[in-house]
């Protein structure tokens, strides 16, 4: 409880240096947006971007780096990453909220909004990639329990393949599909199914980018201290919501989405 | 109390404050940036109150009238009434709970940036070109109206407000719950801290709901999605259920810590500890639980069914059962109590009794039989001055001048700080009264200009000159609490004689807080007055 007494030093004031790029960089993003759609300017756009990125990069670096060489974390990163989760439920929820809305109001024209393409393989085979995604990572945790660390970066690997796996294959779906006509801007139906899998699709993606950091810790033996076991249990957690919630999301957008 | 004196949190260099991960310095930026926009949100009232002072359209266009109210209640909502609790509780929470810091510093840090990213959003749409017209609440179809200005604007520094309350509340509840010092129970925790916890709670449940929202505003309009388009499946109604499952648990996000502050100066200016204190933290679950369960109340005539307008009207009024067991409590404990009646007191009192005006007319408003007769008039407004306008303002005013000290080490004018408040009550309730009246009246809000009916011509200019009044008194007070940073006379460490863990340390505070993270006995209690007269007898 009192570890945070190590690190502050009595008298001295404490400062950090990675917040403020980080935020910048976080600025830019909305800015980015405005200047292509609302100003209509794509040169600014591509430059705040371009400096946004650089900027969210090194801030989130720098930031890695200071939180292995010193800091006050004190393994209180389970209970926020639960918070956290818990305010992902809520925002998956407000696009449950719309599907289900426009599912139940317009049942009757809805089966005439439904494309020949739909069918369930595809989300069946995505569906038992996560499955065993969610299982390696299940293993490299208790590898990694074990002190076996090496091999815990294997299966995080293993990860990292199939979760990329499933986002190849679900934007090939998706392709597919808009090609046929069936567009976010369709009906209620595409739009429900877009942006469910989609925000759903996003969240792998930020999965799969804190797994190379974990992959890192892991070689480099920084998963050993406290602050990174933290982490990887907590990113661990993080990709379970992520499985447990594509059940939720592909028995919606496929399943209700397209029975008659 | 410590052997060797530091030097206070705030005499830092510039890289010190910019880069700072210091809650003390965070929680001051806080305030810092919600005063400014609270004042510009102010001057444009003002503006708004002149036109309306005479029937007609004389000072500005009604173009530049909707201008006016949306920078208003955006400024006012979010800069002012949840962020100015960014300031207390970063600044409060660590002190209260015996800790150095929060949990996560540099997280902390990056909440604060991510505001004020927002706010420079929000500026951005002060420039030609780049003005948002489609009040606070967003509503489609108006929103997605090229005439309601850019929607990307509005949803994105909401998504930005977003991101730093979602990340501010995280950091303060697990700090809350897992870095309190040995002694500092879950049951003898402030009760402020009890108010700000469930403050946090509700921006972590509620928070997301509105960043959905919003969401699908931005999609529908500049990626044609067919959320709220009727005639692809969509449904208006969507986006006001969604904004209002988050913007009525707002509400108690603004006032919850509001009540806080007040049950801290009232239990230390009448030295007794806060009358049925349990019953005050279940009044306070139970009002951010029951807070989920209103939502419906903002859309009476939106064309629900009967039956959910009636079931939503009984949680409604039944809000009114714990938000009443916390006023009679406040009121029992100033009974037989030694009270003293100091500035934040003062305040506090005035809190209190504005919000009881505003509490009072809230329970027929949440009757739909009612509702529906006032909807959308100045009634409605008046309603929520009182409790949100009012009632929170004279509390984080009353909390402003009760932390002065440990915030700076000196003391405000006392004298000064007595007139503005007069005036600010007299102002205050000129205005506000007077528009219950002309709501009744039928005077609908939002409309920049009114029939010259003589008795509203009359209502509206006493209503012209209260808010006057009332910003003289908020300037005169604020000029009271800057220029007493200069010229105040220097604080004792406990002008209030308090045992709460923040005024046991030295004011202002040392960088690091405590020399040594206390260990509190068992006798000790943040209400338990003799506790601290024991002390000062040992010593």
């Amino acid at each position: 409880m009192a570890q945070h007494e190590v690190h502050h030093h009595l008298g001295e004031h404490e400062y950090s240096y990675w917040p403020l790029p980080v935020g910048i960089a976080v600025l830019l993003v909305p800015l980015t947006f405005i200047a292509l759609m609302v100003w209509q300017n794509p040169m600014l756009a591509i430059l705040f971007g371009g400096v946004s990125l650089v900027l969210f990069v090194l801030g989130i670096a720098g930031w890695i780096r200071e939180f292995f060489s010193k800091g006050h974390e004190e393994g209180l990163g389970m209970p926020a990453m639960m918070f956290f989760i818990v305010s992902e439920v809520v925002i998956f929820g407000t696009m449950f909220a719309g599907f289900y809305m426009a599912r139940a109001t317009h049942a009757e024209v809805w089966p005439q909004w439904v494309p020949k393409d739909m069918n369930l393989t595809i989300p069946l085979i995505l569906t038992f990639i996560l499955w065993a995604s969610s299982a390696t990572i299940a293993i490299a945790e208790k590898l990694f329990d074990t002190g076996r660390n090496i091999l815990s970066a294997i299966f995080v690997l293993l990860t990292i393949a199939l979760g990329s796996a499933f986002t190849v294959i679900h934007v090939m779906e998706w392709l597919h599909l808009w090609h046929g006509g069936f567009t976010l801007s369709s009906n209620m139906y595409g739009t429900g199914f877009y942006m469910l899998t989609g925000i759903h699709t996003s969240h792998i993606i930020v999965g799969l980018l804190t797994m190379l950091v974990a992959i890192y810790l892991l070689l480099s033996g920084k998963a050993g201290e406290h602050k990174g076991h933290t982490y990887i249990k907590a990113i661990t957690l993080y990709w379970h919501f992520v499985d447990i919630m594509w059940l939720l999301v592909a028995s919606s957008a496929y399943l209700i989405g397209s029975l008659a | 109390m410590a052997a060797v004196s530091y030097k206070p949190y705030f005499s830092a260099g510039l890289k010190e404050w910019i880069f700072t991960t210091d809650h003390k310095k965070i929680g001051i930026m806080y305030g810092v940036t919600s005063l400014i926009f609270f004042l510009v949100a102010g001057l444009s009232a003002l503006a708004i109150r002149l036109e309306l002072y005479q029937p007609g359209l004389q000072y500005m266009s009604e173009d530049a009238y909707n201008k006016a109210l949306t920078i208003h209640g955006v400024l006012m909502q979010f800069w002012w009434a949840v962020a100015i609790w960014g300031s207390f509780g970063n600044y409060l929470l660590p002190l209260m709970i015996g800790a150095r810091d929060v949990a996560f510093p540099r997280l902390n840090a990056l909440s604060y940036w991510f505001f004020f990213a927002a706010s420079v959003l929000a500026l951005i749409t002060l420039l030609p070109g780049n003005h948002i017209r489609m009040l606070w609440t967003g509503y489609p179809p108006f929103s997605l109206n090229d005439n309601a200005g850019p929607v990307a604007f509005y949803a994105l520094i909401i998504h930005m407000l977003g991101a730093s309350s979602l990340a501010s509340a995280i950091n303060l509840v697990v700090t809350n719950l897992t870095m309190r010092a040995p002694g500092v129970t879950l049951k003898k925790m402030n009760l402020f801290l009890h108010s700000f916890l469930a403050m946090n709670v509700i921006q972590i449940l509620g928070v997301p709901a509105l960043a959905g929202a919003v969401t699908m505003l931005l999609m529908d309009k500049y990626f044609q999605t067919a959320f709220f388009d009727p005639t692809r499946g969509g449904d208006p109604l969507l986006y006001q259920n969604l904004f209002w499952f988050y913007s009525h648990p707002v509400v108690y996000v603004m006032i919850l810590p509001a009540f806080g502050l007040i049950s801290e100066m009232i239990a230390v200016f009448s030295r007794r500890e806060i009358f049925g204190r349990t019953s005050m933290i279940i009044a306070i679950w139970g009002i951010a639980i029951l807070g989920f369960m209103v939502w419906i109340h903002h859309l009476f005539t939106s064309g629900v069914p009967d039956w959910i307008r009636i079931l939503f009207s009984y949680t409604t009024v039944l809000i009114g059962v714990p938000t009443g067991i916390k006023i009679f409590n406040w009121v029992f404990t100033l009974y037989k109590g030694s009270v003293r009646f100091t500035t934040p007191m003062l305040y506090t009192l005035s809190s209190i009794f504005m919000f009881l005006i505003g509490g009072l007319t809230g329970i027929p408003l949440g009757l739909p039989a009612f509702d529906i007769g006032v909807h959308d008039s100045h009634f409605v407004v008046a309603h929520f001055h009182y409790v949100l306008g009012m009632a929170l303002t004279l509390a984080v005013f009353g909390g402003f001048h009760y932390w002065y000290p440990k915030f700076t080490g000196r003391m405000y004018n006392e004298l000064w700080a007595k007139i503005a408040l007069v005036l600010v009550m007299i102002g205050s309730n000129l205005f506000y009264f007077l528009q219950f009246i002309v709501g009744l009246e039928g005077m609908p809000r939002r409309y920049a200009d009114y029939p010259a009916i003589e008795s509203w011509i009359r209502l509206h200019e006493l209503q012209t000159i209260g808010s006057m009044i009332l910003g003289f008194g908020v300037i005169l007070a604020i000029a009271n609490l800057v220029f007493s940073t200069k010229i105040g006379k220097k604080a004792e460490d406990n002008p209030w004689q308090s045992p709460s863990l923040e005024w046991l340390i030295p004011s202002p505070p040392p960088p690091h807080n405590f020399d040594k993270i206390p260990h509190m006995p068992e006798d000790w209690d943040p209400y338990h007055y003799e506790w601290l007269e024991k002390q000062h007898k040992k010593h």
